[in-house]
């Protein structure tokens, strides 16, 4: 079966949109490329995607993203164009997520050196009812 | 290989972190490539046409809103397959087929009774924090195989 | 074109958004989905006023901030959430209080099911289609000529026929086949009205028949009970300016209608529930041995107290009229009960819906049951307006719109 992946290279990626292409049209095998502002859509046979995907994940590790998607890139049932220019629901989650990439990839990276994660900092304990007594009598005092 | 469901099921982040492990993870956008490449459904945007709801009966009784059984006719079956899951507890921005709050609930609570190996946690808000979820996430992944 | 915005959440996933594009499409309009931000969606507390769990009706909320800034995104709004959702029904009829308050955008709210059809919301899209695209025709005051209406319904078919803003012949006949009914109807208004059809300079249609009758007698206008009802009874009432309610309990089902300056807004059509129409009244009177034009006589002398009647389901509502009777209570007591329980079911079911405004007129031919308007008014602690030819009002709108066609 055709699949379809989207596939999104973070803010501090050295890799471009146009590189990813290339070394599409490189492996040679049968994958439709669209680019797009954030990366490329790519399509084609479920294995030939699959194997694609790795090799471009490798052009850095830490700040490539794949993601499926369930439309074939341009389907008209989806597409602004036709929808009187609201984007697709799915749009937004990933814009959102978007914006947790950075992190994400800093964190890919740190773990990739082998490095320890950071504990958990201490959570603030909340005042307790005699605690904030006090402190509201200081500030009406 | 293990089947780990992520949830929210649409998310980018945790699927591609799945993947990366070498596991597959279970969206649901496989199960709207299923529906929208079947094109005698008519049906669309998405190709769910009114026999979806009645199948999601089998989550939810006749008197919940079509909107939730037909959602579940698409996130059911995922469910089903899954062999483990991750769960953001602070999920936003939760649309489309994660649209709807009362599915999503039923979602979560679906997967925490099926006792299967789960892990819950939030999105990051800072870089330790994203270390620890990249971290924990990786974890998780690799003790499952 | 006419482009309807859609603030929905759940049709696609109901199997339903191709019966809501095809409604759409059925009367020259098409729906979209203008553009919204993420921060919108992210910030729709502050910018709507609140925001809810299920991420889809925030969307729905942001879009329509984004439509009442830019009034230019669209020309009608059509919002839609599951039947029983009740976050959906809340932000539902938010939004359609929003969107009315704030643009002069009509807007249009429904709650569907998977068993949703076109069919089903045809009438209503019309109705949305016609105040966005029509405001000139809707806006006819006044009846010119010598024109005829013809009102093809479910239970009954109604002419008139009018002349320099007067109403001179009227027809009326139970309907049977709708192109034989019509014709009686018409011939009936001619004849009283001392005028023959050649005569008529235009012919408008509205009702369940309306397409059909209205392709047969060659109507110049053809349009939906909506419009055509309101605005008969603002001109039948005499309420073309200001505000004013419509409540129209047909034979089979009930419309509740809010208009301003003599042009219909916001409606709120009820489906086919014969608990909350003329067919349970019908019931009534068949089972009490009056004839259903005695039936509110008779309502007017009993108190709907005395007995326990529901008739949110008319097999319900027919057991407890049948129960009531078998344990004593009178007839009169009886016909208030079953007159105040289609009140009830309309009350609670279409005027929360809408803006119920001063003057409320309450129209078709089950008005004539004098019982159901003093039920009416008891429910809404108002005072309920019966006009002349009220069971016409149909006719009376569709006469006086085609009228304004004449003038082109």
């Amino acid at each position: 079966m055709k699949v379809t992946k989207y596939v999104i290279t973070g803010q501090d990626s050295d890799v471009l949109p146009s590189d990813i292409a290339l070394k599409i049209y490189e492996l040679g095998r049968e994958i439709n490329i669209k680019e797009t502002c954030f990366g490329v859509i790519i399509d084609g046979e479920e294995e030939d995607i699959k194997a694609t995907v790795e090799e471009i994940r490798a052009m850095d590790q830490s700040n490539i993203f794949i993601k499926d998607r369930g439309f074939p890139p341009g389907d008209p049932r989806r597409c602004r164009g036709h929808r009187g220019g609201g984007a697709r629901p799915g749009f937004y989650m990933m814009q959102y997520e978007s914006e947790l990439l950075p992190l994400i990839s800093r964190g890919l990276a740190s773990e990739a050196r082998g490095e320890e994660a950071p504990p958990e900092a201490a959570s603030r304990k909340r005042p307790g009812s005699e605690e904030l007594e006090e402190m509201i009598e200081e500030e009406f005092s | 290989m293990v089947k780990v469901m992520v949830y929210p099921p649409t998310s980018m982040i945790l699927s591609d972190l799945v993947e990366r492990t070498g596991h597959e993870a279970l969206v649901v956008s496989k199960e709207v490539r299923k529906k929208v490449n079947t094109p005698s459904l008519e049906s669309p945007p998405l190709n769910i046409t009114p026999e979806d709801p009645k199948k999601g009966l089998k989550y939810a009784a006749v008197d919940v809103p079509s909107g939730v059984r037909g959602r579940m006719a698409l996130l059911g079956p995922m469910i089903e397959e899954a062999d483990a899951a991750i769960i953001i507890l602070n999920d936003r921005c939760t649309l489309g087929c994660t649209g709807c709050a009362r599915t999503n609930e039923l979602t979560r609570f679906l997967l925490r009774t099926k006792r299967i190996p789960i892990l819950e946690l939030e999105y990051p808000a800072d870089e330790p924090g994203a270390r620890r979820f990249v971290h924990e996430i990786r974890e998780f992944l690799e003790g499952l195989s | 074109m006419i482009r309807i915005a859609q603030l929905s959440c759940g049709p696609e996933y109901s199997g339903v958004q191709q019966e809501l594009e095809k409604a759409a499409q059925m009367v020259g309009a098409e729906l979209v989905f203008p553009e919204v931000s993420l921060d919108d969606v992210r910030n729709v507390e502050e910018r709507f006023g609140i925001e809810v769990a299920s991420g889809d009706l925030n969307l729905a909320m942001a879009r329509a901030t984004r439509i009442v800034e830019n009034p230019d995104l669209a020309d009608a709004v059509f919002v839609a959430t599951c039947f029983r959702c009740a976050e959906g029904a809340i932000v539902r009829s938010e939004l359609r209080k929003y969107v009315h308050e704030n643009s002069r955008i009509p807007v249009l709210s429904y709650s569907f099911t998977e068993r949703t059809t076109a069919e089903t919301l045809l009438t209503r899209m019309e109705a949305l289609v016609t105040t966005a695209k029509f405001k000139g025709l809707l806006s006819r005051e006044r009846q010119k000529g010598l024109t005829a209406g013809i009102d093809s319904g479910s239970t009954t078919t109604k002419s008139v026929v009018m002349r320099d803003n007067q109403v001179i012949g009227t027809g009326w006949v139970p309907t049977t086949e709708v192109l034989k009914s019509a014709e009686a109807a018409y011939n009936a208004a001619l004849e009283s009205a001392g005028v023959t059809r050649s005569e008529i300079e235009g012919l408008g249609t509205t009702g369940y028949g309306r397409h059909l009758v209205g392709k047969e007698f060659g109507a110049r206008l053809i349009q939906e009970e909506i419009t055509v009802n309101s605005k008969g009874a603002v001109f039948l009432a005499d309420a073309q300016k200001g505000a004013a309610t419509v409540i129209d309990i047909g034979g089979m089902d009930n419309k509740a209608i809010s208009v301003q300056d003599g042009i219909p807004g916001t409606f709120t059509m009820g489906g086919i529930c014969a608990g909350a129409s003329g067919r349970f009244l019908e019931l009534t009177a068949r089972r009490l041995g009056v004839d259903i034009t005695e039936l509110g006589k008779l309502a007017l002398k009993g108190d709907h107290e005395k007995v326990s009647m529901n008739s949110y389901c008319i097999v319900f509502g027919t057991q407890s009229l049948v129960n009531s009777l078998s344990a004593g209570s009178s007839p009169e007591d009886v016909a208030m009960a079953a007159c105040h329980s289609v009140a009830e079911q309309v009350f609670e079911q279409q005027l929360q819906e809408v803006e119920v405004k001063e003057p409320v007129i309450m129209v078709g031919g089950t008005a004539l049951i004098e019982g159901l308007p003093r039920a009416m008014e008891q429910l809404l602690g108002l005072k309920v307006m019966v006009p002349e030819y009220a069971q016409y009002i149909g006719c009376v709108g569709a006469s006086l719109l085609v009228s304004g066609l004449l003038e082109d």
